[in-house]
């Protein structure tokens, strides 16, 4: 009976090389068996084999169960300590990448789009290779077994105070405000790396005609990392208030010492006597905006000159003003 | 009724899945192959598939609660299972365990019903 041999076949082939040849032959006894029983001493016909085969149902299920019901590729045993690792391999991955990135721009601020470039590449690159290789690692461990959860000591044994907290609404940090910020702060390194020379008093005759700029473009390259430090260390704070969740005091603190540096740094660059357009009264007066001599000039000049100082009292109560709401947030109860 | 009928199809399934062990290591203190366990067990009320039993006494045999010997003598080679030493252990805790349940099933399903 050629069908039973394919039968056979068709289960065993499905499960492990050193058990084949038993469980086949004991199958063949099976088969026969149920075939003597329904027969009952007549001779038996191809339909008898046909209705014993389907009372013994798809091959492929009738294999499963002899691999022991594995439809899985990571078992319930180890799926709690994969899902942490998981966890643990896609911070470390998203930390190293984009790590990669602010140190090159900072090094190299020139050609942030490249770096922006790579940036994109590997995140597209190094997240799925992570996932794939850690799933791996562990298909591997559960179909080899021998690694237990226990043997792992991930699932520490748990207290009841290890509960976490139940965000309090109030404290809270909506998740879109810091991302909104770092979005910003992107697009401000962007702007003082590319486009700085569009900073500064727009002409327009018709229309746009050139720019008066606000900022020295001969010691702009000079400033750049600086600016790129400062806006740099604004994200950090952004990133601070995400991981954060809620107003601490701690993250007050944070918060105030990040304001305290970022205008203190602001404070140094701008009161240098190279930061500024030095020419940008002439160069008014050249494109036609204003007239020397006349009233708005007199007017203009006076802004310019003491727009340093506006803009470090503007900076320094604004930034003051955000320690001063982080901490009435962090006592809201 | 048919919602009924597919919940306890499911239900019976699980609760069958744990009850075919105890039903099989019932009869294997003395040696028997596969076909004849189905029979005697079909017999005695309790209906076992051979694509069901056949991988559950291998697997019983690999984690040593039962023994296996092939006998060639007959018109037909056939694998005989019987519990091992271990197994007449782990068969004696488990029906001392199943008598719990069934007692505390029952306490259970009375109380129940007496409060009606």
């Amino acid at each position: 009976m050629e069908m039973i041999e394919r039968y056979i076949y068709a289960v065993t082939q499905k499960l492990p090389q050193s058990q084949r040849e038993d469980i086949a032959e004991e199958l063949r006894g099976l088969i026969e068996d149920m075939l003597d029983e329904r027969a009952e001493g007549r001779d038996i016909t191809y339909r008898d084999v046909e209705e014993v085969l389907l009372e013994l149902g798809n091959p492929k299920h009738l294999a499963r169960r002899y691999r022991g019901d594995r439809n899985y590729i990571i078992g319930p045993e180890l799926f709690d300590s994969y899902v942490l690792v998981m966890k643990i391999v896609m911070t470390a991955v998203a930390i190293g990448i984009i790590a990669t990135f602010v140190i090159k721009s900072i090094i190299d601020p020139i050609s942030i789009l490249d770096h922006f470039v790579e940036f994109i590449v590997s995140s597209v690159t190094a997240v799925p290779s992570a996932i794939g290789w850690t799933t791996l690692g562990f298909v591997l461990a559960d179909y080899f077994g021998g690694v237990k959860a226990e043997d792992m000591q991930f699932d520490k044994k748990w207290k009841p105070s290890d509960l976490p907290a139940i965000p309090d609404t109030k404290r809270q940090i909506k998740r879109a405000d810091p991302i909104a910020g770092i979005i910003f702060y992107v697009v401000a390194i962007m702007f003082f790396s590319f486009s700085n020379e569009f900073f500064g008093v727009w002409l327009f005759r018709d229309n746009f005609s050139g720019v008066v700029p606000f900022l020295n473009e001969e010691t702009h390259g000079n400033y750049l990392p600086f600016i790129i430090l400062i806006l740099g260390i604004c994200i950090l704070k952004e990133c601070l208030k995400l991981v954060y969740g809620k107003w601490t005091s701690k993250l007050v603190v944070y918060t105030a010492a990040v304001n305290l540096v970022s205008l203190a740094a602001v404070m140094l660059m701008i009161t240098g006597s190279e930061f500024w357009n030095p020419n940008f009264m002439n160069e008014l007066v050249e494109s036609g905006v204003i007239s020397e001599g006349s009233e708005a000039f007199g007017t203009v000049s006076k802004i310019w000159e003491h727009s340093t100082t506006w803009i470090l009292i503007f900076l320094a109560l604004s930034l003051l003003w955000d320690v001063i709401d982080s901490i009435i947030r962090s006592r809201k109860k | 009724m048919g919602d009924a009928k597919q919940h306890i199809d499911k239900l019976m399934q699980e609760l069958r899945r744990g009850t075919i062990t105890i039903g099989v290591l019932s009869q294997l203190s003395e040696p028997q192959y596969g076909y004849s366990l189905v029979t005697m067990l079909d017999e005695k009320g309790i209906q076992v598939e051979p694509g069901t039993l056949y991988p559950l006494l291998r697997r019983l045999e690999k984690q040593g609660i039962l023994d296996s010997k092939w006998d060639t003598n007959e018109s037909r080679p056939r694998k005989y299972y019987l519990l091992s030493e271990t197994g007449k252990e782990v068969f004696e805790l488990l029906v001392a365990e199943w008598k719990n349940i069934v007692s505390s099933l029952n306490h259970l399903i009375e109380d129940e019903g007496e409060g009606k």
